[in-house]
């Protein structure tokens, strides 16, 4: 039987900033050892909990970027105009700096290789985070499990992992299909505009593959996309969400 | 109520976790108005002077966090029962 509650609740952990990759102009990694980290899943979040010198604390989730065999834990934070925690970990948190987090949380939007395929990833922005620990998982692990990626972006400029998507591998099942919905780079052939049902032929296994379906995003896009997917004929029990919502930051 | 204020039940799983001592996330509630049956995770969570779940199926709230006294307290009206597996 279960013991319920032997485990008590997620400690919080000291987080040491590593190392800071800039992602696009506004958005960021924080490369982050946290000493007794258990370990996590792909797709699962952590929050981080920042504590000014008069004690107010301000607490915030983001997903886990880095694949589980990762040594550090990755998050890539996107700046919130007004916020009170990104603009602190977007522009000002250093190599050195130390916060706290709590996790990993969260058993819902998770995917392992051990698992089935295949994978039907859509992200709307930075909710390609946690679909980019789910690849850098297939790709530590070499599975060459089929993985279809849809991101939408609104420019190439605001694409997170610009540089390191099409070097995922293993390259052999996995297909990486981008739209931009505000601006195209110049000669571009892809998508343009925001997701849609041709879009969503175009790239997408047909639901008689039965694809694990991860969407994440804001919720407006979350909601859209989820919506199309249901339409489109996809079980709903196939299709995980992830939504991050207008507020907070 | 399809506003887009709302967030996943997942994204309160750290906070659920400081009352119930385990991530909650893929525990699954009955809706006491609807009678689904779907994951905390699944939930919409709504932020206000208390977190409120939401059944992603009828909407009616389900669960609140907030705090009373200096405490955290998770009222789960709305809730016919929580189920999770064994492990």
């Amino acid at each position: 039987m279960e013991r319920l509650g032997v485990r008590g609740p997620i400690p919080w952990r000291t987080a040491t900033v590593r190392e800071v990759v800039p992602e696009t102009s506004h958005a960021r990694t924080l490369v982050l050892d946290v000493p007794g980290w258990p370990g996590h899943r792909a797709g699962q979040h952590l929050d981080v909990r920042l504590t000014a010198e008069d004690g107010y604390q301000a607490s915030r989730s983001y997903s886990i970027a880095s694949a589980p065999e990762l040594d550090a834990v990755e998050i890539t934070v996107e700046e919130v105009a007004d916020g009170e925690v990104s603009p602190y970990l977007v522009e000002d948190v250093q190599a050195g700096d130390a916060f706290e987090v709590r996790g990993p949380i969260g058993g819902h939007f998770t995917w392992s290789v051990d698992e089935r395929g295949p994978l039907l990833l859509i992200a709307g922005g930075s909710g390609l985070a946690p679909l980019m620990a789910m690849l850098r998982h297939r790709a530590a692990r070499g599975s060459m499990v089929e993985a279809h990626l849809l991101v939408s972006a609104r420019s190439e400029d605001n694409l997170l992992y610009r540089a390191e998507l099409p070097t995922l591998q293993p390259a052999e099942g996995l297909h990486i299909h981008v739209t931009y919905t505000r601006s195209t780079p110049a000669g571009w052939d892809g998508f343009s505009g925001r997701v849609d049902a041709d879009m969503l032929r175009a790239v997408a296994p047909p639901p008689a593959a039965m694809p694990r379906c991860f969407v994440c995003g804001p919720t407006p896009f979350v909601e859209h996309v989820a919506n199309l997917l249901v339409d489109a004929g996809y079980p709903p029990g196939d299709i995980r969400a992830e939504r991050f919502g207008p507020t907070g930051g | 109520m399809s506003d887009e204020r709302h967030i996943d039940g997942n994204g309160v799983g750290g906070l659920l976790a400081e009352v119930l001592g385990v991530d909650p996330t893929t525990v699954r509630r009955r809706c006491g108005g609807c009678g689904d049956v779907r994951a905390l995770a699944e939930h919409r969570a709504y932020a206000g002077a208390a977190m409120v779940l939401r059944c992603p199926s009828c909407e009616d709230v389900g669960v609140r966090i907030g705090t009373l006294g200096g405490e955290i307290a998770v009222d789960w009206r709305g809730t016919f029962f929580v189920q999770r597996q064994l492990v």
